[in-house]
């Protein structure tokens, strides 16, 4: 990452929650809410909130424009991108596709990410402790976890 | 594991899954959806109803929680499955006819087989007892004499709490006399009671009895036998449709399911309801058991979602 | 009720009784250690099997489950980071940086004995002053709520490591997130945009599990590769001798009496204690400056008050009938189907079952220092295992715990979010527990000041004006807000 006072990490994240709360508070006007005073009002609470929050993100945008200090170096954006892709498709599709069969996917990705590069070890370990949670809750306990759209079994 | 032995398991799986016989109904575990937390009054009382509801229909049946939005996620995402009959949802009055009605909810009185009722208690207004407020007469010249100065409670807007204590006020005319003050559940609500920063809540007996309080009346269509002092709403002047209110509770699952599987549902949740055991959990915990059939519970459904318009209307929700 | 406690004790020393009483504290641990399990999970997944159970078994299988999950919360917290409930987030502050220093062993110590004791004073206090303090709890109507969340909110500049106003902003954060759904007052969806889904809001669990377990696996990815877990020192509890105690007495029972009065109060619950308690400690704990840095009066500050929460919040259980937290709930239902109206005569009433609930919990309490021993030692391999298989087995075991405190696969989505942003976030040196601190408090602190409100007919003076409790409380929240800044400006002219 460039080391920048302007175009860095920090100034584009705290910049994005600037702009995140200003929509939000716009968005308190679009939305026909019942008029009311103070406490009756729904967005009445909100709106301090959300004017606290933009006040704050853009005293923490000054500061940080002040001063340069780099974050954390990223050993390998690569890795940390496949597994932040994985993880957000991952919670994504348990609701639709079960909990095993996502779940081996995720760990047959995840394990070679955080080094095991042993194909046989990784496809024990993704086919075992997804195994043996939905054996656990669903047939033991009767507490079930998702299912697939081919059986109630897993 | 080769793959072929795999893909042989799950396509067997498969297929005996998706070969709907009636006849053979059911092939699989009946999911029945508390649609609030474990551990709730809903989820007890269908964890208490489903051994014997398994038993009846000679398959299993398994309980699971979704809980949220006073009961509309559950609703919501039942009412986008496919109807067959092995997801049921419990769904209480203000679950089935109250939140699609105030609420943007994808689910409407037309959404549903309804096939069973369970349980239904009515409600009570009631006053905590170290307050000089005897009958509904007192609340009317209390509120007339000094506007704005008494509180009643609920444990959220558009909950049977606030339905309750709405129908009351607002079928005795003084609605706009009172303030109304929305806790988040009963229990804060029932504290502030004691407390003395509500004067009035109100709710089903079992909730009543918990603490000290005098009930002023029952939005039943006859006295209580356990209190035989108090009043109906419709003896102290309260006209219909305010004048009647019943948290109940039934069995629905999504729109177009079979009548052949309806009628087995209904069946097992008949026998269900009538066994030994249900009947023993129901008067050890204060339920009031209510069984109507597919039909008569459906005509029941359609006429309340009708009636509560008016209480919604009345509360301004 | 004291007369009962003989033929309650008989109850509880039976072989069912203990049996009760070990498997469910043992089975508490192991579950609230697990990342992403907490104690909501570990509750329900006992529930089914209480409803065979006798009146006494069938709840103290409830309360041991509970308490020993609030205590194996801090297991995880302390080790990897990954607290499973709210409750333990303030654990992670001092807790896991002492871990780092090679100090994991003692840093669960401290937490054990913490824990122990808060337990063990709180089940005192409810045996003894139950009555006393129901009353207390009665003088606290909405405004009183309202003034003490208010306090409660300014620890978030006590535990905002690095910079205060990214602390506040984080706070600010989760407290929106708190306001998403339906209008507490009056009904109408806010922030909603006509999606279902999030009619119910964001779940509190969810964003908890998604900003603390999530993104520590996500930080952890974005470093260099480990071959083993880095924790490999940890071989059990390491218990502090007493002369590491000198000096740190009175903060630990300023925290159990923290814990036991927040507990009290229905509707606040252990992670509000835990955090009102570690902002106290460091202000006032001699050692509060090292706060955040790995000290062990953090430890202790959080988990002594935590635990004690739970005696907390069966008083008004007790006495009135009314459920302190979830759990005290969930207990009521359970005693309502064993055919037990719970109500201000529930102790009058069912005195030998009441006795035994309040003993058993003292020995839950006392079972925790063995069983917390034993098990970690049989846990300390499981920690020794590949950094890759940990991490993994965190993400599964962060979605099942996810998935069934509602049982809705939305808020698996909201985990996977909350997990990217929050990583996002930490980068950047934001706290997370300011916003855990928001999204908790955030529901009571709107809804009070509404209820206020709509009491004072608006007028937000009459807070403080009419209630004398809520003035006191006020007043000492501006000053931990200003304490922060008038220290830095006295130790400044001090050194001038």
């Amino acid at each position: 990452m460039p080391m920048n006072r302007i175009l860095n990490e920090r100034v584009f994240v705290l910049l994005g929650l600037f702009l995140v709360g200003a929509g939000l508070y716009a968005s308190t006007f679009q939305q026909t809410f019942t008029a009311g005073v103070a406490a009756q009002s729904p967005v009445f609470f909100p709106r301090i909130i959300l004017t606290l929050w933009m006040g704050l993100a853009l005293i923490a945008l000054v500061q940080t424009m002040q001063r340069t200090e780099a974050n954390a170096p990223v050993a390998s954006w690569s890795r940390l991108g496949l597994l932040i892709v994985a993880s957000v498709i991952y919670t994504n599709v348990i609701g639709r596709e079960g909990f095993f069969i996502p779940s081996v996917i995720f760990a047959a990705i995840s394990l070679p990410i955080f080094g095991v590069r042993n194909p046989l070890l990784v496809a024990l370990y993704a086919i075992a402790v997804p195994g043996a949670l939905v054996l656990f809750f669903n047939h033991m306990l009767s507490m079930p976890l998702p299912v697939s759209r081919f059986t109630h079994l897993f | 594991m080769n793959f072929k032995a795999v893909a042989g398991i799950v396509a067997s799986a498969f297929i005996a899954t998706t070969a709907v016989a009636d006849d053979a109904f059911p092939e699989r575990p009946i999911n029945l959806i508390a649609p609030f937390n474990a551990g709730g009054g809903t989820d007890l009382l269908l964890r208490g109803f489903a051994p014997h509801f398994a038993e009846a229909i000679g398959g299993e049946a398994f309980v699971s929680n979704m809980a949220g939005g006073s009961g509309t996620v559950a609703a919501s995402a039942l009412q986008g499955q496919r109807p067959d009959g092995y997801q049921l949802g419990y769904f209480s009055i203000t679950v089935s006819t109250i939140q699609p009605q105030i609420k943007n909810v994808p689910y409407g009185v037309d959404s549903w087989t309804p096939i069973c009722s369970v349980a239904a208690s009515p409600t009570l207004l009631f006053t905590n007892a170290d307050t000089p407020y005897m009958t509904a007469q007192d609340v009317v010249d209390a509120a007339n004499a000094n506007p704005g100065e008494l509180v009643y409670g609920s444990s959220g807007p558009g909950a049977m709490t606030h339905l309750t204590t709405v129908a009351a006020f607002a079928g005795l005319g003084i609605l706009d006399k009172l303030k109304h003050l929305p806790f988040q559940g009963s229990g804060p609500a029932v504290k502030e009671l004691t407390a003395g920063t509500i004067q009035f809540f109100g709710d089903t007996e079992i909730l009543m009895s918990r603490g000290d309080f005098r009930p002023l009346m029952v939005f039943n269509n006859e006295r209580l036998e356990t209190y035989p002092d108090v009043p109906t709403a419709t003896e102290v002047g309260i006209e219909p449709p305010l004048n009647e209110l019943y948290l109940w509770g039934g069995l629905f699952a999504p729109a177009g399911l079979e009548p052949e599987v309806t009628a087995k549902l209904e069946a097992a949740c008949e026998a269900a309801v009538n066994s030994e055991g249900f009947q023993e959990f129901a008067a050890n915990s204060g339920t009031v058991i209510n069984f109507r059939g597919a039909e008569e519970f459906e005509a029941f459904f359609r006429q309340q979602y009708e009636a509560n318009g008016a209480l919604i209307e009345a509360a301004g929700l | 009720m004291l007369s009962a406690l003989p033929d309650a004790i008989a109850i509880l020393l039976t072989f069912e009784g203990l049996l009760v009483l070990v498997m469910g504290t043992v089975l508490g641990i192991v579950l609230g250690a697990m990342p992403g399990i907490g104690s909501t999970v570990a509750v329900a997944m006992v529930l089914p099997f209480t409803l065979t159970m006798g009146q006494a078994p069938a709840i103290l299988l409830l309360l041991a489950v509970y308490a020993g999950s609030v205590y194996g919360g801090s297991i995880a917290a302390i080790l990897i980071n990954t607290p499973g409930t709210p409750q333990s987030a303030a654990t992670c502050l001092d807790g896991y940086p002492m871990a780092q220093r090679g100090e994991a062993g003692l840093a669960l110590g401290w937490a054990t004995v913490a824990s122990v004791i808060g337990g063990l004073v709180s089940a005192i206090v409810l045996i003894f002053a139950a009555p006393q303090l129901a009353a207390f709890a009665l003088e606290f109507g909405p405004i009183e709520t309202f003034a003490l969340i208010l306090l409660g909110m300014t620890c978030i500049v006590s535990v905002s490591t690095g910079s205060v106003i990214k602390g506040l902003l984080a706070g600010m954060i989760g407290i929106f997130l708190s306001t998403v759904g339906g209008d507490p007052i009056i009904g109408e969806m806010r922030f909603t945009f006509d999606n279902w889904q999030l009619f119910a809001g964001f779940n509190l669990l969810a964003v908890v599990i998604g900003v603390f377990a999530l993104s520590e696996v996500l930080m952890r990815a974005s470093a260099k590769l480990s071959q083993t877990s880095e924790l490999i020192d940890f071989k059990g509890v390491k218990l502090p001798s007493l002369a590491m105690w000198k000096g740190r007495y009175k903060n630990l029972g300023k925290s159990v009496l923290i814990g036991n009065l927040i507990g009290v109060l229905p509707g606040t619950g252990a992670a509000t204690a835990a955090f009102i308690s570690y902002a106290e400690g460091r202000r006032s704990s001699p050692n509060g400056d090292k706060y955040g840095t790995g000290e062990p009066d953090g430890i202790v500050s959080s988990e002594a008050a935590n635990n004690a929460v739970t005696g907390g919040a069966l008083v008004p259980t007790m006495a009135l009938g009314i459920p302190g937290d979830a759990i005290t709930a969930v207990m009521l239902a359970t005693l309502t189907l064993h055919g037990i109206t719970p109500g201000p005569k529930l102790v009058e009433d069912n005195p030998t079952l009441i006795a035994a609930i309040f003993a058993g919990f003292f020995i839950i309490n006392l079972l925790l220092l063995p069983l917390g021993i034993l098990l970690s030692r049989v846990a300390a391999p499981i920690l020794r295992v590949r950094e890759a298989y940990m991490m993994t087995a965190i993400v599964l075991l962060c979605a099942v715990g996810v998935y069934f405190v509602r049982g809705n696969p939305f808020d698996l989505l909201v985990m996977g979010a909350a997990g990217v942003v929050g990583f996002i976030l930490r980068r950047q040196g934001f706290p997370m527990a300011p916003l855990v601190i928001g999204m908790v408090l955030g529901p009571t602190l709107e809804i009070t000041l509404r209820q206020g409100l709509i009491l004072t007919d608006g007028n937000f003076f009459a807070f403080f004006t009419g209630h004398p409790i809520a003035l006191v409380l006020g007043v000492t929240a501006v000053i931990a807000l200003l304490f922060p800044f008038i220290r830095h400006q006295l130790a400044r002219r001090q050194t001038v």
